[in-house]
């Protein structure tokens, strides 16, 4: 999908540059750090099992290798998780159903790769089913190579992730927002030009000011199709930068 | 007041209603859906809705060479792998003529009852599961994790093991490894009553789990079901014997059956066969060592080995029902068509959608599990 396709002229989302970790207050640098310790200590698991990696799951989450021991459940509803971890490969079906429940869940999120499939298709490398990278369509914090990956695997990619969200560092979701029109070509590419999710992912981003450079572009302009879908906000888009500005 | 252009909207009664159960739902056995149809909290009908496994074996397997599909085939069925390389390469074998060495053949039947062994154990903590009872799923895990690590010790890999290989195994049994396993059966054992007083004789149980999904011997028949499922309605069809490969005529077992047919005959059913698993694995373990000889027959170049025209059907028992692999070759290095006859696909599709109407909301989870089917071997 080139540019050509699309003559569609896109005015810019006001993109608002977030300060970096030097310029915040004091008192605001020890909130962060809390509120870090304690996101990395209790999370939740979205059991949603998308493919064989799914085998595994029982012996690290059980007493043997027991994942609760880090403060990490399962939990069966996408709004209450803080986890989407991609079991493996995703049939075109289901990676319709892994966006509709990743834009569900709330931020911040986080999304593992499991399984070699999930970085360059893996065993279905050639297959006319599969998604190949699953970067292209959601984006993705860590990933565990192998097929299958060993529970201490699972374990240590699970710690490496806390790691990370105790740093601050696990911040793939808000690329989400700001790349969003890279994410939606990449499903459009697939699902066909037609396709849209309830979740107003451009409207989201203008409301908590997470909008960047990337995230309107040719294909959020397809969406314009659906103009008055979404009441989320109840604000019509062409109001998103006055709304900005104002709060 | 109404307004002028009022019009009265005719709704469906309200008690009736569809619900989609899944592809995320407590009866979780992979990445399955139901859209069913509910009065109040009886199920009126049911439509399964797979595909989301989908990967295109069949096509793989005809673009990758005769030895590389190996790699391919256990990732067919997950929790139960083994059957999928055996068959496999017992049809490779047939279409090839490659005798296989005998102590080849007890190695083999030593993993395909070991693989019965994780899967029934995996059965029995997800079919608690779905009644809420989790420290028996707990106990099926952790129990199946001892097997697989001698799996581990024997093939290099917990799941997926790729040890099968057309004319034999990979490679010899290690040292010490029949003792542990004699062991790990010792110790299956002494759980067994452990498990009866939480699981298999709970009168809670008993209670969910009689009369949830039940089928006549005639419709079991009708609708092609095999395996566990088919012996708990009372019928005793079984590969093992009934058309025996392998070793399976020199091996004394029996054949568990109920009467009933139901959900709780069927969970019964497998924990009969766990005991005669352990048996035949006994026999096995008493026997191998007295069998000397080679593990593999020789192969030619793996790149440039054809097999002949003609095509080769080979059925195995697994722990879901019969597996069958129909292979054809045109003479090339690469299979011309592979059909694979999975058993989940009969129980998945068309017999949940038929047992589960007039059943209550709470026990399709439970039904779903008790026919062992296992989604990816359904959308293959």
């Amino acid at each position: 999908m080139n540019q050509q396709n699309f003559p569609v002229q896109v005015a810019p989302l006001e993109s608002c540059r977030e300060p970096g970790p030097e310029e915040r207050s004091m008192l605001r640098k020890v909130l962060d750090r809390v509120g870090q310790y304690c996101q990395s200590r209790s999370l939740f698991v979205l059991h949603y099992c998308t493919g064989c990696g799914a085998i595994e799951l029982p012996p690290s989450m059980t007493s043997r290798f027991d994942l609760e021991r880090v403060g990490m459940q399962p939990m069966v509803t996408p709004r209450q998780a803080d986890i989407l971890l991609i079991t493996g490969y995703l049939s075109v079906k289901t990676l319709k159903r892994v966006i509709l429940t990743y834009e569900q869940m709330q931020s911040p999120k986080y999304v593992m790769g499991f399984g070699s499939c999930t970085i360059n298709g893996g065993m279905y490398w050639n297959s006319y089913a599969t998604v190949k990278r699953l970067g292209d369509y959601i984006p993705v914090d860590t990933y565990i190579a192998g097929c299958m990956p060993r529970p201490e695997a699972i374990q240590q990619g699970f710690l490496d992730l806390i790691e990370r969200i105790d740093g601050g560092r696990a911040v793939a979701w808000k690329d989400y927002y700001r790349n969003y029109d890279r994410y939606l070509g990449h499903q459009q590419h697939l699902f066909g030009r037609d396709w849209l999710t309830p979740t107003d992912v451009v409207g989201e981003a203008a409301h908590y000011r997470l909008a960047g450079d990337g995230t309107l572009g040719p294909h959020t302009a397809l969406l314009d199709q659906y103009a008055g879908y979404h009441q989320a906000w109840g604000v019509p888009r062409e109001q998103y930068a006055e709304l900005e500005a104002s709060s | 007041m109404r307004p002028e252009n009022y019009k009265p909207v005719k709704h469906p009664p309200s008690e009736e209603y569809d619900l989609y159960f899944g592809p995320n739902h407590p009866g979780i056995e992979g990445n399955y859906a139901l859209k069913v149809r509910l009065s109040g909290d009886e199920v009126q009908h049911v439509r399964a809705d797979g595909g989301y496994l989908h990967r295109g074996f069949e096509k793989l397997m005809e673009e990758r060479l005769w030895i590389q599909n190996i790699a391919l085939v256990p990732r067919i069925c997950v929790p139960d792998p083994v059957p999928m390389e055996e068959t496999y390469s017992r049809a490779v074998e047939i279409l090839g003529q490659i005798e296989v060495p005998e102590r080849a053949q007890w190695i083999r039947t030593l993993c395909l009852e070991m693989s019965r062994v994780t899967a029934h154990l995996f059965y029995f903590g997800g079919h608690a599961a779905t009644m809420g009872m989790y420290s028996n799923m707990f106990w099926g895990v952790s129990d199946r994790d001892r097997v697989l690590d001698l799996f581990e010790e024997l093939t290099g890999a917990r799941v997926y093991h790729m040890y099968t290989t057309p004319g034999g195994v990979r490679r010899d049994i290690p040292e010490g490894f029949l003792q542990r396993l004699s062991e790990t059966l010792d110790y299956l054992e002494t759980r067994l009553p452990e498990f009866d007083d939480l699981f298999f004789a709970n009168p809670v149980v008993e209670n969910r789990a009689r009369g949830a999904g039940p089928m006549s011997p005639e419709q079991a028949l009708e609708w092609g079901v095999t395996g566990p499922n088919l012996r708990a309605c009372g019928l005793p069809f079984d590969l093992r014997r009934d058309d025996p490969y392998l070793v399976y005529d020199q091996l004394e077992f029996d054949i568990p059956t109920r009467s009933e047919g139901d959900a709780y005959a069927r969970t019964m059913v497998r924990r009969e066969e766990l005991i005669q698993s352990i048996y035949i694995l006994r026999q096995v373990i008493a026997r191998l060592p007295s069998v000397k000889g080679p593990i593999r027959a020789p192969l030619p170049n793996p790149l440039a080995w054809n097999l002949p025209h003609g095509d080769a059907y080979t059925r195995t028992e697994s722990s879901k029902g019969e597996l069958g692999f129909f292979v054809v070759s045109n003479g090339g290095t690469r299979p011309w068509r592979v059909h694979v006859r999975g058993p989940s696909q009969m129980h998945a599709v068309q017999v949940l959608e038929q047992i589960t109407v007039g059943q209550r909301l709470e026990d399709v989870a439970q039904i779903m599990f008790s026919l062992d089917a296992c989604p990816p071997e359904v959308d293959r």
